[in-house]
């Protein structure tokens, strides 16, 4: 929102005050403010003339030679407008004086010099009319500087209008000449307005609220004999500098009072309307708004009628058919409040946000229709001193916002700003904002005025913020707060996922990335990845390529590694992030914390992959639970990215907590065919609920171990964990250790089978082991072998 | 005699300087030293000397053996030296100034920056909790004092989902759940991934970090909420700087503030990151609206506390010096890697 220092200036007093400064204050103390443009400082020394003579030149059909009295002196030069007459007064730029920045040069145009510049509107930088040269009162004074006659000069400050989204009362120039009234402790002046008691003998205006839970006030009046079409330059110029658009004289009058009061307001032509009545649609209708346009109104909508028939929709905009035209001579003022959610809903489901709908959205102070009504008379009769009112000021008055009193003690203040006030500061501060205040029984009442008990001040709360911010926040003096100390706990989640984090990154070198939570639907397709498609869905996103959660964080790392392997021999990643499944509708769904990891090569092989990805997953269940890991076949998810040869579930505990597999070869093959691409996906709080085993010291046995090497022959596809089966059966009594020294295959000497030598430590704590006993174990452990079906190479 | 052991010394000592390895050395001393060697026969045939000459021959023949020993060992440290000379020499040369592949991921650059503050907030006393992305519309907007058609939620585009519940738009959406679990007193501090519903663009990304914190106590105040806040931020910053705050909007805090930080690259001077002002526009805060702690069960009475939010997307985009936000999300290795692990 933009703010004219002159219009402010029409309310308080603010002479002798840096307004640049009082600007800051206004950031610091109030809302913050997004820029100061100072109008008028391009132009220069351009003063009034009135043309003597106007006269054609031969080499040009548009261009006209021009004689001026300025004045003290005659000037000529050269015109191309349409509409300059003799005799018509107009602001000339003499040599030497600036026009939009730029000096006025003598030039040569169709073979003629021109020393000076009859200007338009838009060359003084007051409106976008370029039609022709602004013609003046013809009883201007002539030589003097245009600046003297309309305030071009001008500060205008830009307000962010989400800084004001509390303040409905900061919404005209009016409460915000009052922040500054009190910033700067000045009076602030009383608004003119017409005294319209007068009147009152005369008809009312039919006026009929139906819907009283959405219409809290209607106030109107009806005029007639316009006859002036333009509303006064000063007063253009104004609405201009703060970005409305000159329409006619009854409908910027309406804005006026909007950019002054904050109360919006709707001219409608009074011979098109006599019978208003303000009501929800009970059906849905097509209705053709003032901007011209046909719009689906839906049922329930909150509509001004005449009679029967919609004329404009509620605190949003008006209709066509009961326009203000050039001929309008007559009009129907409404001046009126509404339920500020009512206009906000309806405004966003038209979708048509204007500024009177972005105004009631505040909640307005209903005590407002009267004084702009008021005060749009008191402006029309300044500026056409013809019209006639014809009816009394009638006023629905359907719902008062109750008073607001609060009561506060200076403590409770002092407390929550952390600053001793006096009670006569604090008195004095809530007073320059126009609360009452009244001391009883060591409490101050305060009394919230109408125009902040909307919503805005409603408990003490409030009234801190208002003391603190007048005195000035950087007025406080910071100080510490004193707590007892106390240890906090560090989440053990988060403590897993640092250590994941760091395992990842420094021990196996997989870099860290952030992916988005949706799924790449193109992407899906493009790389053979099956997701399920019911899975939870965003309802209102523009890109419905984006349009569903993820279950799993495979399919977006493989979207990020397909970017990155153009440049990349190879690529290790991972995420630690959230995924959901949604398996009842309409319920809220279930939320997931993950890490997924994608390891990718061009030159080794998915053996070599799986047995890094394997070293990873051991690293992080040992590092955080110390308990041992069983692969298994997975039985949990069908994920389409599972390779169903090689890939197993990572079970602790009897819990299966992720998995790890080579990449369905359908999804790599789509992605890089002569590369490997192995995953792993763990869910972070099935880990974190795994019980830690501490680990405890135990003592070095004294005496000697012996080694011993079996050699098992089994089939290819037989599995270790079925040979450690084995082992665990046998009961052999003093195995300590034992691990894998060989795996030997030979197409030749053992076809389809495979040798896999392991060598065991026998060792016990308090003896040397004799030969019986060494004997004895080896002997379990060789027959339990051939029991099982294995050949024990001799 | 005397004769016979000057001609053994001399021709020892002139073999001695002739050997060119240990192995030659070894060999010499054999023959004159050895079980058989010369000078042990001169020792062995003792007896045919007389009583008188015995001794003197013994000592005459110690001594010369002394001597050779002394000489034999000499040469034998020379020719060490020698060998380990060539040895040296003929080593491979390395070059050290090879390229070193450390074997180092990366930790994505809000990693880093999170813990920083984590670590930070931790030594004060901070709970580091941990929400939901998919949050209930109540705690996301109702439990924070944004009802339904309030004008705020204009100022945040949601992702709603088709069953209701949003993606969370503001790590507030947390605070309700944690003022239920501690009560009061309560410190805490809150990240998390945030989003919005808009397009992207160098500053818009619809999924960022934020991290929220918030201290409730028996009379918490404004003057507290500057300090901290002041303290904390120059800690985060490792700089001294002035803060100062305006009043700013958020419905669920009552006053609310937007903090400005003095700019930490010009020292307020005013330059291009602050726009010429001397401030940016850090952190928006404010004491908690007393409906806000009402809901989270909080006697508003003996209680009062402050909260305030940080961009970490923001932090770690001034840290690193990265001016493009979507830069976090590209998963974008060349950009990524750069930033390493610390």
């Amino acid at each position: 929102m933009y703010i004219s220092m002159n219009w402010i200036k029409d309310f308080v007093d603010l002479k002798g005050i840096d307004l640049e400064e009082l600007i800051n204050r206004f950031t610091l103390s109030t809302a913050e403010v997004e820029g100061i443009i100072k109008y008028g400082d391009k132009l220069e020394n351009v003063i009034t003339a009135k043309i003597l003579s106007i006269e054609n030149i031969p080499q040009s059909k548009k261009l006209r030679r021009v004689e001026l009295d300025c004045g003290d002196r005659k000037e000529n030069c050269l015109c191309g407008a349409p509409n300059i007459q003799v005799g018509d007064i107009v602001p000339f730029a003499p040599l030497g004086s600036k026009v939009e920045g730029m000096e006025i040069k003598t030039v040569k145009m169709a073979g003629e010099t021109s020393s000076g510049m009859c200007l338009s509107e838009r060359e003084l930088g007051i409106s976008d009319d370029y039609s022709g040269v602004m013609t003046l009162d013809p009883g201007t004074k002539l030589g003097v500087d245009i600046k003297e006659i309309f305030d071009i000069d001008d500060i205008i400050f830009e307000v962010d209008n989400k800084s004001l989204t509390n303040r409905p009362d900061l919404w005209g120039h009016y409460g915000i000449a009052r922040e500054m009234a009190a910033l700067t402790g000045r009076k602030l002046k009383k608004m003119p307005l017409a005294d319209l008691e007068k009147y009152n003998d005369l008809k009312k205006v039919k006026i009929k609220v139906e819907d009283k839970d959405k219409c809290y006030r209607f106030s109107s009046i009806e005029v007639e004999n316009v006859t002036e079409k333009k509303l006064e330059v000063n007063k253009r110029i104004r609405l201009y500098y703060c970005g409305m658009r000159s329409i006619s004289l009854l409908v910027d009058l309406t804005n006026y009072i909007m950019l002054e009061l904050g109360q919006p307001m709707h001219s409608y032509d009074k011979k098109l309307v006599d019978d208003v009545r303000v009501k929800s649609l009970d059906k849905a209708i097509n209705f053709k708004t003032l901007d011209d346009t046909e719009r689906k109104i839906e049922k329930g909508t909150l509509m001004i009628c005449n009679k029967e028939t919609p004329i404009a929709i509620a605190g949003v905009m008006g209709g066509a058919n009961s326009e203000i035209s050039d001929e309008t001579n007559s009009l129907l003022l409404e001046s009126a409040n509404f339920d500020a959610y009512t206009i906000r809903k309806q405004a966003l489901d038209i979708k048509l946000r204007t500024d009177a709908s972005s105004h009631y959205e505040k909640s307005l102070d209903p005590e407002m229709t009267k004084t702009a009504i008021e005060r749009y008379i008191k402006l029309l009769e300044e500026n056409d001193k013809n019209i006639k009112i014809v009816s009394r000021l009638t006023d629905e008055y359907v719902k008062k916002y109750p008073e607001i009193v609060i009561d506060v003690d200076k403590d409770f203040i002092n407390k929550r700003i952390g600053v001793e006030f006096t009670e006569k500061r604090i008195i004095e501060i809530l007073e320059s904002l126009e609360f009452k205040v009244e001391k009883k029984d060591g409490k101050l009442k305060v009394r919230v005025p109408s125009f902040r008990a909307t919503k805005d001040v409603s408990m003490k709360a409030d009234l801190v913020e208002e003391i603190a911010r007048i005195y000035g926040y950087d007025n406080i003096v910071p100080e510490t707060k004193s707590q007892p100390v106390e240890p906090v706990e560090v989440e053990d989640e988060k403590v897993i996922e640092n250590t994941i984090k760091d395992i990842m990154a420094l021990k196996y070198g997989f870099s860290e990335i952030h992916t988005y939570v949706w799924y790449d639907n193109k992407k899906n397709k493009k790389l053979n990845i099956e997701v399920n498609e019911d899975n939870l869905k965003i309802s209102n996103g523009t890109n419905s390529n984006f349009n569903t959660l993820r279950e799993s964080l495979i399919p977006s790392l493989i979207y990020n590694l397909e970017k990155n392997i153009k440049y990349y021999e190879d690529v290790k990643l991972f995420e630690i992030a959230r995924t959901w499944e949604y398996p009842r509708k309409g319920k809220d769904c279930i939320e997931y914390k993950k890490l997924g990891a994608i390891i990718y090569s061009k030159s080794k092989t998915s053996k070599q992959l799986i047995d890094e990805g394997l070293k990873v997953v051991h690293s992080i269940v040992n590092l955080n639970k110390n308990v041992k890991i069983e692969m298994k076949e997975i039985t949990s998810n069908s994920y389409s990215w599972i390779n169903p040869i090689n890939s197993a579930a990572i079970v602790c505990d009897n819990v299966e907590i992720g998995y790890i597999s080579d990449l369905n070869l359908n999804i790599k093959d789509a992605i890089a065919k002569k590369s490997n691409i192995a995953v792993i996906e763990i869910d972070i709080e099935k880990l974190n609920s795994i019980k830690k085993v501490n680990r405890m010291f135990k003592e070095v046995s004294k005496y000697q171990p012996v080694d011993i090497d079996i050699s098992v022959i089994v089939n290819k596809n037989t599995k270790y964990a079925f040979l450690e089966e084995c082992i665990k059966k046998a009961k052999a009594k003093n195995i300590d250790t034992y691990r894998v020294i060989d795996i030997f295959e030979d197409k030749h000497k053992l076809e389809d089978k495979k040798s896999i030598t392991i060598r065991f430590t026998l060792l016990s704590n308090d003896h040397t082991l004799s030969g019986e006993e060494i004997n004895n174990d080896l002997t379990k452990l060789i027959e339990t072998f051939e029991e099982n079906n294995c050949i024990i190479k001799k | 005699m005397e004769e016979n052991l000057k001609k053994i010394k001399e021709k020892v000592e002139s073999q001695i300087i002739k050997i060119e390895n240990l192995d030659g050395l070894d060999r010499i001393r054999s023959e004159v030293l050895g079980k058989k060697g010369e000078l042990t026969q001169i020792l062995k045939n003792l007896k045919n000397y007389s009583e008188e000459e015995r001794p003197i021959v013994g000592k005459r023949v110690n001594e010369l053996r002394k001597s050779i020993i002394e000489k034999m060992e000499n040469k034998k440290e020379e020719l060490k030296k020698e060998e380990l000379m060539i040895k040296m020499k003929n080593q491979e040369k390395i070059d050290f100034s090879f390229p070193v592949d450390e074997n180092l991921g990366s930790l994505h650059p809000i990693t880093i920056v999170q813990r920083e503050v984590e670590d930070l907030f931790r030594t004060m006393g901070f709970h580091v909790e941990d929400g939901n992305e998919v949050e209930t519309e109540y705690n996301n907007f109702e439990a924070v004092n944004v009802p339904k058609y309030h004008p705020a939620r204009d100022m945040q585009d949601t992702f709603w989902l088709e069953n209701g519940q949003l993606l969370k738009t503001q790590t507030s959406a947390a605070q309700n759940k944690i003022m239920r679990k501690y009560g009061a007193p309560v410190k805490a501090i809150f990240p998390g991934r945030c989003f919005r519903n808009e397009d992207l663009d160098a500053s818009h990304e619809n999924t960022f970090f934020q991290l929220e914190g918030m201290m409730i106590d028996e009379d918490v105040s404004i003057a507290n909420l500057i300090y901290f806040m002041k303290t904390t931020l120059s800690e985060i910053f490792k700089k001294d700087l002035k803060v100062r705050l305006r009043p700013g909007f958020f419905p669920f805090v009552e006053p609310g503030f937007e903090l400005d930080v003095s700019c930490m690259y010009c020292g307020g001077k005013g330059c291009k990151v602050c726009k010429h002002g001397g401030w940016i526009e850090l952190c928006p805060c404010g004491m908690i609206h007393p409906r806000v702690l009402e809901m989270g069960g909080i006697d508003t009475e003996k209680y009062s506390g402050f909260a305030f939010g940080l961009g970490l997307s923001r932090l770690a985009m001034m840290k690193y010096g990265i001016d493009d936000l979507r830069v976090l999300n590209s998963g974008d290795l060349r950009n990524l890697k750069q930033i390493g692990i610390q």
